[in-house]
């Protein structure tokens, strides 16, 4: 009998309330049920309502609460007489204590809650007085523990002691379980007639027979605590007083039951998995989610209605369920306009102890608009629960994603209450308070930034081009190798390479159908989850050519299995995600504000005052179409995608047959399988591996076809990228793209992204913006002479990588030839060598096929580089392959597709950057390079001209193919009428001079240090290595004359190439361990050092750099040690660091202890390693490690975005490789004053003592649970050391500013 | 302190039940013994560690001679058989010094201090090891206790190759009075022939140098046992070293160029019972079972409880490795190659092949075989069954270590398989099997 049913029946007869209160566990409950019934009448929304504890007071019962309040004071004392005079056994008396224990703990979670999400004091005023009533409950629990419990010492609470209260909690519940199967079984026998009659009157609640079968049970389970803990009361249980206490000790009791919920969700790491609704994305979670979406995607109401349901009826696995889940499930019931299965749902969503989000609401109001005559009362009544809990109906439109006709649904609906209601204009804006950016975004002159060359038409028919290539995912474009003749063998193998893959394709498809019919027949078990719903989300057709086309990416020796099984699984998410766009109708919704977003770049039109981010925001809210620039991926956990790529390989390796003899049909026709599965032990782990049978390699390469088939987000785009305007909407149209990109899987960065403030975003947004609205075009006479070596045989000086056929000769090894075993190991050997070399080479060479291949493939066009960013805010552009961050070759096919002329100075920019290029003179002033360009004039025309078969002066250079680009470029600008007039489109880069040092020093303001790093102006350029060289260096001198002998030894053999490294990589975080190994190995390259005395040398020497670098940088060393220490202790407590830049970015370390998923598949077990889950402890030593680096990371980003940001509103072209800004040469000087500005501004923000307040305020509630231990000295050091103020020096920073050198 | 003494006294009485049939100078020696203790315990109060340590220990053999009770008369009876042991048994003086360094010593190790012990393992080795003309090498002796128990079991020539240079000073006076019957050598058995490129610094060695060394010359596959070794495996390592050791042997490098070498090796109880699992135990019956079962005879010699030896771990225990199976003993197993194992078809150039076969298929035991054979090579997996009267449907985990062996010669006589990936496939795993010639 529902309990539910019963108790609704009970609140439409008041009166009956006496009667029901002899049932002391349904009164707490009926009371407040009661109150409800007074606002509505008619109840046909009795599922919808919710449970109050009765510490949570409502607004409208606030005027009952002093009444009550005073009541319960007095119930409360005359329980506590009653307990006294009655002999409680002990097991009651721990009981109350407990209760005690959990309101203490309960309270300090609160406001520890509070401080950590940064709540404003009222909230926690707030807060506290909600709790008020807890306070005096708990006083009296108190004095009567004091009476009471004396044997049992109170243990002062603190936030992590939960666990403990965790296993004694589970000790309850099975108790209570056992008990509660007594009371119901009692209830039932005793109160039947009562439940007869109520079922009768019941008037609303078609819940269905399962839920209600769950919900009595949740009900009934706070029964027995009531009864075990006051059995005496149960006697006498006819007097009010006692029926008002029972209330009250229920409420307690009640409480517990709540806490009970927080306390297992306690875990300080936990947390980051969290978003803000407090759904938790563990892996269970993000796999249901993940399925009911699936299911949604292919309507599958049934199967995801099974999934969300067995899951809840199993209370172990409810955990599993978040209130994401339940309104995805009810949006669907929403759209067959099903109010029953909501209302129903809502029901769970209560008896799961979750607070309905708005997507519930909004599912709700969509099916009411949907039912042709749904009554107003419902309608008002969904209104006020909403309110309830804490939402308006203007949230609805500001937070939620409308998709098809969902918003005329909802709007209907409201209207069918509120014929007048209106949405109301948003308010403006928050703009972003960082000081660093305040002026940015204040806009008191007018902005002027650059704009393309494109008028609107152009840009606009460029987007429908980009949109068409996405939509249809993949792109083929024919290879640079194209170019070859064809011979009639490679025809001929053409065609049969042909008609395997359409033998593969059919025998593909069969077996892919059947494993589906398989999957989807297995109905014995129909609520487990299975991969059938994520095999039809594409067409059948599509998962074989996936399937298909991957076989050419498997390179001749073989690849990972679970590498191809990712790859597969990847791809299969991002069509999904892009059909689900497409199916939401969100591409008509984008085109339209993307064409009115897009008036902003285009030439022919005015500018507005608005940043690009800011208009696209704008133009969104005048469609008035809802919330359409938010995308709704919810990733797919790590294991799902590999788990389903393993099945399609196993496919693969089942079906994909080959004729054993390709050369001679007419021989006996027997099949072979293509691809082959076995394993590959490297050094005691056994990998499983995918192997391409030799013939197919064979077969391949004489086919040498040229077609490659491409993503479509891995080219760059044809239009500008649209805008990041929040951490889920950027980039590309249609596919997928993450602001943060991350390991796979790792989500906590992204939730983090979501949860913070918007406005705090913005500045990074339009950063990123800003970098992705930089369109490029292609320097084709370089590219066209890279492909000309690239298709004749590489060059491996040139950094071209030759074809396999350079590769050295295999030799020939015969198992039983009868060789000397010495020859015999030589020869394997050679073997193992040629082998990895070949491996090597492929790969390079694929690589730079693919490189050239697309750079070729947009030779004639403009395009763009969408950006976004590691976790430490390092910018990077999404295409992978072809990208001004790659290697020198294809950094030099790469020219601005806007040009400038060269201006005044611009040809002397230029010959800097050629000389720089050549790396020739990186020890002279501006001035000596200028003239050693002017020098060597000749040579520079020279390669302009001939660049192969002139004197070849560029092929010595260190980054050869840009120096060539740019000879042409002084070539051409040299012979023009007027070289300041001359349009460039070159991009000139300013390096930073170890930047990351430049920031340290910085930092600690280190006189010695800043002015080894060009902070200081100087005539030429200082050169760091060489200090550091030159310390180190007396360093020894002075321990040779010592005696030391090792310093005498190395006498002669300390020059700046064997320093260099390490001081590089010590801003890196490289210890002395790595250091040692640095030099090791320089040493090991002089020749005439004694090899015998290398290791203690490289010890002596690693020594001496650090000590020196100590004594140059007096604030760097202090600072990383802090960094380090802090970060040690930090993870010791059981948190992993975070921390926020000045521009406002959160940071967190996604370092953890690795944990290891068992998947199982046919082919294989595999054991999945994660690292970055933040559920598990963090990883002390990778977090120590890497704090420093990253944190320096954070500060090069930061300076990098603000340089951009700057540059954007001053109107020059800005783009960046970490430390390496670009830009015309025209415009050099104003980047160049702005990047020196903003270093200055960026260091005169408090930076160390911002992060050291951050850090306090985080951390300081990882208390640990146990005073007396260790752990509490190591939180006291931590408190201690977070606190801690560093001394920095006296430099002078607004000394940068003058610093020609500083980026040079 | 009072029961730390009380522990002291029930060891000295211990040895004197033990001894009780021992001559006279023993019971002096034992008086010795306990002022040398007392002394101890006094010079080191400040050192709360060591005679805790200490302490730990003489509960040990008062623990073992629970174990020992049944042996003891064993020993007895030998003692009444040779009335002249050569040397003094063991010097207490020793293995005060002795315990505060093993104490010292980097890496978990487990030590024989235990005369008793020793003797029983010089027992189970062999009757009489003076009747023998094997070489023995004994690695990492530490204190030498079982290096005296060898000597005084009769060994004509015992090689000690001791990793940990603390240990050496102590073995090299005795190797000095004892004119070449010991030779003590610093190096690790087990880290003979390291596989990285480095230069090779003692402990670790190439095996050519100290065979050279030593001036032990290669003897045929099929001659005598010429070298006996007695060692216990690096508990950390264990499972690395079993398979380095099995490499070596198929292909007959490193120590095995010398021909046939009898391994008495302690392994955990663990490991044990891994090697010997029949075939059709599918979840332990694994590659390195298969492998040292077709390749050697494997002959449990004595099980002792981990706790007769003593340790130096840091926190006191036995750091004994967690395991599912049984492991409370350390178990003392003779591997003795097989005479037969290599033979026309199967010779040390292709028997990477079948180490490679065999990893192959029992990487996974409950595949079936005929599925691998097809994947080496297709169309004549049920062919070479059929051939073989195997069942088609056997999974990989119930063949036998010998019906493996049937199998690759059959492959190897087989024209279809010529062609085979897996001869490739050698090679590139070649890295972690080859490491010198």
């Amino acid at each position: 009998m529902s309990f539910l049913r019963l108790c609704s029946s009970r609140s439409s007869r008041p009166e009956t309330l006496r009667e029901l209160l002899l049932l002391p566990s349904g009164c707490h409950r009926c009371l407040q049920l009661r109150r409800h019934s007074v606002r509505s009448s008619e109840l046909p929304w009795g599922f919808f309502r919710r449970n109050y504890s009765s510490i949570i007071p409502k607004k409208d019962v606030g005027k009952d609460q002093p009444c009550e309040k005073t009541r319960l004071l007095q119930v409360l004392e005359a329980r506590m007489q009653q307990l006294q005079a009655d002999n409680i056994t002990e097991v009651k008396c721990t009981e109350v204590q407990f209760v005690n224990r959990i309101n203490v703990t309960h309270d300090e979670n609160q406001s520890s809650t509070n401080n950590l999400t940064f709540l404003p004091d009222q909230e926690f005023k707030k807060s506290l007085n909600l709790s008020t009533e807890a306070f005096v409950e708990e006083k009296i629990a108190k004095e009567q523990m004091g009476k009471k419990c004396h044997t049992e010492p109170v243990i002062p609470k603190t936030a992590s002691a939960p666990r403990k209260w965790i296993e004694k909690l589970d000790k309850e519940k099975r108790n209570k379980t056992r008990r509660q199967l007594n009371i119901v079984k009692k209830i039932k026998e005793s109160k039947e007639s009562l439940q007869l009659s109520s079922t009768k009157s019941v008037t609303g609640a078609k819940t269905t027979e399962m839920g209600s079968k769950s919900t009595s049970k949740g009900n009934v389970a706070k029964a027995p605590v009531t009864h075990r803990a006051r059995p005496s009361v149960m006697s006498n249980r006819e007097a009010k007083s006692d029926a008002l206490h029972d209330f009250s000790v229920e409420a307690i009791l009640a409480e517990v039951e709540n806490l009970d919920q927080q306390l297992i969700n306690w875990e300080p790491s936990a947390k980051l998995l969290e978003d803000e609704e407090g759904n938790k994305y563990g892996d269970a979670q993000r796999n249901i989610l993940s399925y009911v979406e699936a299911c949604a995607f292919i309507n599958d109401l049934d199967r995801a209605h099974q999934c969300v349901m067995f899951h809840h009826r199993i209370l172990t696995r409810r955990k599993q369920l978040n209130i994401k889940i339940y309104s995805v499930l009810m949006q669907l019931w929403a759209k067959k306009g099903s109010l029953s299965q909501i209302g129903n749902l809502f029901s769970l969503v209560e008896e799961a102890g979750l607070k309905p989000n708005l997507g519930c609401y909004m599912a709700a109001l969509e099916c009411m608009g949907r039912m042709e005559n749904c009554s107003p009362h419902v309608i008002e009544r969904c209104f006020q629960q909403l309110k309830e809990d804490g939402f308006t109906i203007q949230d609805l439109f500001k937070n939620c994603v409308f998709h098809k006709d969902e918003r005329e649904m909802i709007m209907k609906a409201i209207w069918a209450v509120d014929p007048e209601f209106q949405l109301q204009p948003e308010p403006e804006v928050e703009i972003c308070q960082s000081p660093l950016v305040k002026h940015f975004y204040s806009k008191i002159e007018p902005i002027k930034y650059p704009k393309l060359h494109l008028c609107l038409e152009q840009l606009k028919e460029r987007f429908d081009r980009q949109l068409s290539r996405e939509q249809e995912d993949t792109i083929s474009i024919s290879s640079v190798e194209a170019t070859k003749p064809i011979t009639e063998k490679m025809k001929r193998m053409r065609n049969r390479v042909a008609d395997l893959r359409a033998k593969w394709h059919k025998s593909l498809l069969q077996a892919f159908r059947e494993f589906k019919f398989h999957l989807a027949g297995d109905r014995s078990c129909s609520w487990k989850m299975n991969l059938y719903p994520y095999l039809c989300l594409l067409d059948d057709k599509e998962y074989v050519d996936i399937m298909i086309q991957s076989i050419a990416n498997i390179p001749p020796n073989g690849e990972a299995l679970l590498t191809i099984a990712k790859e597969l699984g990847n791809r299969i998410y991002n069509k999904y995600s892009i059909r689900k766009k497409i199916k939401n109708e969100m591409v008509d919704k984008i085109k339209q504000i993307y064409y009115a977003y897009i008036e902003l770049l285009a030439k022919d039109t005015e500018l507005n005052n608005f940043l690009p981010r800011e208009h696209m925001v704008k133009v969104e809210k005048e469609m008035n179409l809802g919330l359409s620039l938010l995308s709704e991926d919810s990733p797919w956990p790590h294991f799902l995608i590999i788990d389903l790529g393993t099945h399609l390989v196993d496919l693969m390796v089942h079906e994909i047959k080959i004729p054993m003899n390709t050369q001679s049909p007419s021989h006996e026709r027997k099949f072979i399988p293509v691809l082959y599965h076995m394993y590959s032990f490297r050094s005691n782990k056994q990998i499983g591996f995918i192997k391409p049978h030799p013939i197919l390699t064979e077969l391949l390469s004489q086919a040498a076809e040229t077609t490659l088939i491409f993503d479509s987000c891995v080219m760059p785009m044809v239009c500008a990228p649209i805008p990041w305007t929040s951490p889920r909407f950027g980039a590309y149209i249609l596919a997928p793209t993450k602001l943060m990109r991350c390991v796979e899987g790792a989500l906590q960065h992204q939730l983090l992204l979501e949860k913070c403030k918007s406005s705090d975003l913005h500045p990074v947004l339009d950063s990123l913006t800003q970098l992705g609205n930089c369109a490029w075009k292609v320097n084709k006479p370089i590219l066209d002479l890279i492909i000309s070596i690239f298709n004749d045989k590489g060059s491996e000086k040139l950094e071209i990588p030759p074809p396999l056929s350079e590769a050295p000769h295999m030799p020939k090894y015969d198992p039983k030839a009868d060789i000397s075993p010495a020859a015999k190991s030589v020869l394997k050997k050679k073997i193992a060598w040629v082998r990895k070399r070949a491996a090597e080479m492929h790969s390079l060479r694929m690589d730079a096929l693919y490189k050239l291949s697309i750079a070729n493939h947009v030779r004639d066009d403009i395009f763009w580089f969408p950006h976004n960013m590691d976790f430490r805010g390092r910018t990077y552009p999404c295409p992978p392959y072809f990208n001004h961050l790659g290697s020198d070759v294809t950094r030099a096919v790469l020219l601005f597709a806007e040009g400038k002329p060269l201006g005044e100075h611009g040809l002397n920019w230029l010959k800097v950057h050629l000389v720089n290029l050549t790396g020739f003179k990186k020890k002279c002033s501006l001035k000596d390079r200028i003239d050693y360009a002017d020098k060597v004039m000749d040579d520079i025309l020279d390669s302009a001209d001939n660049p192969l078969t002139g004197r070849k002066w560029w092929m010595n250079a260190d980054e050869p193919w840009q120096t060539l680009a740019c000879c042409k470029e002084i070539a051409h600008a040299i012979r023009s009428p007027d070289p300041s007039k001359y349009i460039s489109y070159f991009p000139v880069h300013q390096d930073g001079s170890c930047n990351g040092l430049q920031h340290y020093a910085a930092l600690g303001r280190d006189v010695i240090g800043a002015a080894s790093v060009n902070l200081m102006p100087d005539e030429v350029p200082q050169d760091v290595y060489s200090a550091v060289a030159q310390q180190v260096e007396e360093f020894r001198k002075r321990n040779a004359e010592k005696g030391v002998k090792i310093a005498q030894i190395l006498e002669g053999f300390i020059n700046r190439k064997v320093v260099k490294q390490t001081v590089m990589t010590v801003v890196y975080g490289v210890t002395r361990f790595g250091g040692r190994l640095q030099i090791e190995k320089r040493l090991k390259e002089v020749e005439d050092f004694p090899k015998d005395h290398v290791w203690d040398a490289s010890h002596y020497v690693v020594q001496a750099v650090f000590s020196s670098l100590t004594e140059m940088f007096t604030g760097t060393r202090e600072i990383q040690d802090w960094l380090t220490q802090s970060a040690r202790l930090i993870s010791k407590s059981g948190s992993s660091v975070e921390w926020v830049t000045p521009l406002g970015l959160p940071i967190v370390q996604p370092y953890h202890r690795t944990r290891t998923t068992l998947l199982r598949s046919n082919l294989q077990n595999l054991n999945l390693q994660i690292s970055h889950d933040a559920t598990q402890r963090p990883d002390t030593v990778k977090q120590k490690n890497a704090f420093p680096p990253n944190f320096i990371h954070s500060l090069d980003s930061t300076h990098m975005m603000l340089t951009a940001l700057y540059c954007y509103s001053a109107g020059v072209t800005f783009v960046s490789v970490h430390d390496c800004f670009w830009t015309h040469a025209f415009t050099v000087d104003v980047m160049n004053k702005v990047c020196r500005e903003q270093f200055v501004a960026l260091h005169s923000q408090p930076i160390l003592q911002d992060l050291s307040k951050f850090l306090v305020n985080k951390y300081r509630y990882n208390i640990p649970a146990d005073r007396k231990s260790k752990k509490l000295q190591d939180y006291q050091r931590m408190m201690e050391l977070l606190s801690k103020e560093l001394k920095i020096g006296e430099f002078d920073l607004e000394k940068v500013k003058e610093s020609t050198y500083f980026f040079s | 302190m009072a029961l730390l003494k009380y522990k002291t006294m029930f060891f000295t009485v211990r040895t004197v039940t033990c001894r009780a049939c021992g001559c006279l100078q023993r019971v002096q020696h034992l008086l010795k013994t306990d002022s040398h203790d007392s002394r101890f315990l006094e010079s080191l109060p400040s050192k709360n560690q060591s005679p805790l340590k200490l302490a730990e220990y003489s509960t040990y053999c008062g623990r073992t001679e629970r174990y020992l009770s049944a042996v003891a008369c064993s020993v007895l009876r030998k003692e009444q058989q040779r009335p002249i042991s050569r040397f003094d048994f063991l010097d207490m003086e020793d293995i005060e010094e002795i315990t505060i360094k093993a104490e010292r010593s980097r890496y978990l190790r487990r030590f024989v201090l235990n005369s008793d012990l020793a003797n029983l393992i010089v027992e189970r080795l062999d009757g009489d090891l003076s009747e023998d003309n094997a070489i023995i090498f004994e690695c990492n002796p530490g204190p030498g206790v079982l290096t005296r128990a060898l000597l005084n079991g009769g060994a004509q020539r015992v090689v000690s190759l001791e990793g940990d240079k603390q240990f050496l000073p102590a073995l090299q006076s005795l190797e000095r009075r004892l004119h070449g019957q010991l030779e003590v050598v610093h190096c690790d058995f087990f880290k003979l022939d390291p596989i990285g490129r480095g230069p090779v610094r003692p402990p670790a060695m190439s095996s050519e140098k100290l065979f050279n060394d030593l001036g032990i010359a290669p003897v045929a596959w099929t001659a005598d046992i010429q070298i006996r070794v007695v060692g216990m495996l690096p508990q950390k390592t264990e499972r690395n070293v079993l398979w380095k050791l099995i490499y070596a042997l198929f292909e007959r490098i490193s120590v095995f160029q010398l021909g046939r070498i009898e391994m008495n090796i302690f392994m955990s109880e663990k490991e044990y019972t891994k090697l010997t699992a029949e075939a059709g135990n599918l979840k332990h019956y694994q590659a390195l079972t298969a492998l040292y079962q077709l390749a050697c005879e494997i002959q449990l010699l004595h099980k002792e409880p981990w706790s007769s030896f003593a340790t130096n771990s840091k926190n006191g225990g036995y750091g004994i490795q967690r395991s599912s199976l049984t492991n409370d003993h350390l178990c003392l197993v003779r591997l003795t190659p097989r005479k037969d194992l290599f033979t026309p078809t199967l010779t040390a150039a292709n028997s990477s092949t079948l180490v490679l076969m065999l990893k192959q298929c029992l990487t996974k035991r409950k595949a079936k075989l005929i599925d691998r054979l097809e994947s080496w090579c297709p169309g004549s997996g049920a062919k070479l069954l059929r051939q073989l009267g195997l069942p088609e449907d056997i999974l990989t985990g119930d063949v036998h270590p010998e019906e493996y062996k049937e199998l690759f010669e059959a492959m190897e006589h087989s024209q279809d398989f010529s062609q085979s990936w897996l001869y490739e496939e050698v090679l590139e795993n070649m890295n972690s099997t080859v490491s010198h010639i």
